[in-house]
């Protein structure tokens, strides 16, 4: 059952140079208890996509068209008012940098707390033992300590740890996080991504992973979703997608990986760059970069089409299969 | 503890800086080419009225002996003498600095109070009316002269509506009939222990006009920190989070981005602060406020280097204590700070 539904969403920024194009109809569906995975290179939409849920957009980005529903109410309709009571208390999330994303000047208990006291009606000391309860269940030693720790005392680690914390304070049912591991080291990558897991798990939350980093969405996510230039062009349950990746786009980016036992061997990469986004695009946005691009390509868009029940690809390629 | 340390730390690289104005004042009053000896001795003296004058004040001897002198009073409290009025310094300025100060006081509390609100909302609605506004205000607040705007104070508040007093700190009526005990010299405060209400409303009265004369300029300056130091803490990604956790906008603004975005208006509202001590004589002048600005500025004219000297020691004084204070508050803000 979907919890989270985007449908069509289209975006875009105005800037200096002219209207950029972020988003050009973006359709996915979280299941509830899911960890999505939404993967794509810099500038193909995702993190946007993320911020148009909770719509923490800039002034100069316009939604154009599109819904976002979430429990069968449009996110994109709510008034702001209700809008604050969503934030938080029902979709939560969990930002790159941690470092940035902590406020320097508040202690971890005072940063927790605020978040309670906006939506967690009680008295003062059931929040705090509350947040050392929080604080314990993201894996921070010393709980109680950490209270009246600031963010700049703790290791980057840490400072991820307690964001997890201060997203899971108002127990929200979806949690989008917006690249989660990518400014930490690898082996505390590997622990985050573990406790995002384990706290789905526990806490039965569903979970958009917004990442660019393949190896992180086949180690976590239940379902993927592949941007290209602000359109979905593949998305499945992650097994069927990276048992058989049917996008040549995705193929180029699985193929692009670097792998045990390839060492030595010239590492694969797809040719040419991401279209800006500030030119309309006509036809499939990878044609250009396509190694079986074909005539209808560069004219018509194709769209997301179902391949099986769990995988669906944006390419005329598989239109034959499909529908032959 | 680490704040207290900081403090120290604070506190002994200020006794540097005082000690160095101490010198530097010192000696400027001693090399200037005038004879304070015969400034003291008044109209025409004979020559060994000034000789003997000299002998008096310790003009004859070596300047280090002099300033040994100045010290060891120094060190005693003792500001010394007038060599034009003759009177004791400190009875001077136990009048005119809480004079002042009072005013001083008066104007950066109404700059904070009011610039700091502004600011913040200003810096969180850019590009819009409000901001517009302000932006105007704050720009004529810090451009137009404190003398110009002191006149069209009085000419509208005195003059035509009369609402309030044209000048000086308190109506005759006042002194006559519910005189004022001093004590800090301080009128509000000393009215206010005494519980000397009518005083009090009649010394308030009389502060209005120039204590909001005075804080045209740290009221433009703190709106203008205040709003650009906003719109940088806004774009920061902590706001954003703090949106996303769906925090009620007023505790985003005035608690979570205030507190990253306070700092620089109060650095510089320090700094005009202790500026204002001497700075607010055109000020004191037209509201005859009998102010340290008026006194040092006779003292500077009729050439009286005790005075002169005194009372920049006292503004040093005050920049230290101001800038420190800054500096305690910023600590207190930011936890990062007691590190360094």
């Amino acid at each position: 059952m979907a919890i989270l539904a985007v449908e069509n969403l289209h975006l875009r920024f105005s800037t200096p140079f002219g209207a950029v194009y972020a988003l050009r109809g973006i359709d996915f569906e979280l299941t509830k208890g899911e960890i999505l995975g939404l993967v794509g290179e810099t500038g193909c939409g995702k993190s946007v996509t993320g911020r148009s849920v909770l719509r923490l957009l800039d002034d100069s980005a316009r939604i154009t068209d599109g819904r976002i529903l979430f429990e069968d109410r449009d996110l994109l309709r709510l008034p702001e008012a209700a809008m604050r009571e969503i934030r938080g208390r029902r979709i939560a999330m969990i930002f790159q940098d941690p470092a940035t994303a902590l406020n320097p000047l508040f202690t971890i208990g005072q940063q927790i707390n605020d978040v309670l006291r906006a939506h967690i009606p009680g008295a003062a000391d059931a929040r705090r033992s509350r947040t050392i309860e929080l604080l314990a269940s993201v894996g921070l030693p010393d709980p109680a300590q950490m209270v009246e720790v600031y963010p700049h005392q703790l290791s980057g680690g840490q400072q991820q740890r307690a964001m997890i914390a201060l997203s899971l304070a108002a127990e929200p049912d979806v949690i989008i996080a917006d690249e989660p591991t990518t400014a930490l080291d690898v082996t505390i990558q590997a622990q985050i991504l573990d406790l995002l897991r384990t706290l789905q798990r526990k806490r039965a939350i569903s979970v958009i992973l917004i990442t660019h980093d393949l190896g992180v969405v086949a180690e976590t996510c239940q379902q993927v979703v592949v941007l290209y230039a602000g359109r979905v062009v593949e998305a499945g349950s992650a097994t069927a997608v990276f048992a058989n990746p049917q996008h040549p786009y995705t193929r180029g980016l699985l193929a692009a990986l670097p792998r045990p036992g390839s060492r030595g061997s010239e590492l694969k990469v797809i040719p040419g760059s991401v279209p800006s986004g500030l030119e309309r695009v006509k036809g499939c946005a990878f044609a250009p970069r396509c190694e079986h691009v074909m005539e209808r390509c560069r004219v018509n868009q194709p769209a997301l089409a179902s391949l099986t029940a769990a995988h669906q690809a944006a390419c005329f390629l598989h239109e034959a299969s499909v529908h032959g | 503890m680490a704040l207290l340390s900081f403090l120290l730390r604070r506190l002994g690289l200020s006794i540097f800086v005082f000690i160095g104005v101490l010198i530097l004042t010192f000696i400027v009053s001693r090399v200037i080419p005038s004879n304070p000896a015969a400034l003291y001795a008044g109209a025409r003296p004979r020559p060994e009225q000034v000789a003997e004058i000299e002998k008096k004040l310790g003009l004859d001897k070596p300047l280090s002996e002099q300033f040994r002198v100045y010290v060891d009073d120094l060190l005693n409290g003792d500001l010394g003498e007038s060599y034009h009025s003759r009177r004791s310094i400190n009875t001077d300025l136990s009048i005119f600095l809480p004079a002042t100060l009072e005013l001083v006081i008066a104007a950066v509390l109404i700059a904070l109070v009011f610039g700091i609100p502004i600011g913040v909302l200003a810096g969180a609605y850019p590009r819009s009316v409000f901001d517009y506004a302000t932006r105007f205000v704050a720009i004529a607040g810090v451009s137009v002269p404190s003398f110009w705007l002191a006149l069209i104070a009085q000419s509208i508040f005195f003059s035509q509506l009369g609402w309030l007093p044209l000048g000086s700190r308190i109506s005759r009526d006042a002194t006559l009939f519910y005189p004022i005990a001093a004590q800090t010299g301080f009128y509000l405060i000393d009215a206010a222990i005494s519980g000397n209400w009518k005083a009090w409303l009649d010394a308030a009265r009389h502060l209005i006009l120039p204590a909001l004369v005075l804080s045209a300029y740290p009221l433009g300056i703190t709106i203008r920190m205040t709003q650009a130091s906003m719109l940088e803490v806004l774009a920061e990604p902590y706001v954003a989070a703090a949106r996303a956790a769906g925090l009620p906008r007023r505790v985003i603004l005035f608690k979570l981005a205030l507190k990253n975005a306070v700092m620089p208006a109060l650095t510089v509202v320090g700094l005009s602060f202790a500026y204002s001590i001497t700075g607010a004589f055109l000020v004191e002048t037209i509201f005859s406020w009998p102010g340290v600005g008026k006194y040092v500025t006779e003292a500077v004219l009729n050439v009286d280097f005790p005075v002169i000297i005194a009372v920049s020691l006292v503004v040093t004084l005050f920049y230290i204590l101001v800038n420190l204070l800054v500096d305690v508050v910023q600590a207190l803000l930011d936890p990062r700070v007691r590190l360094v």
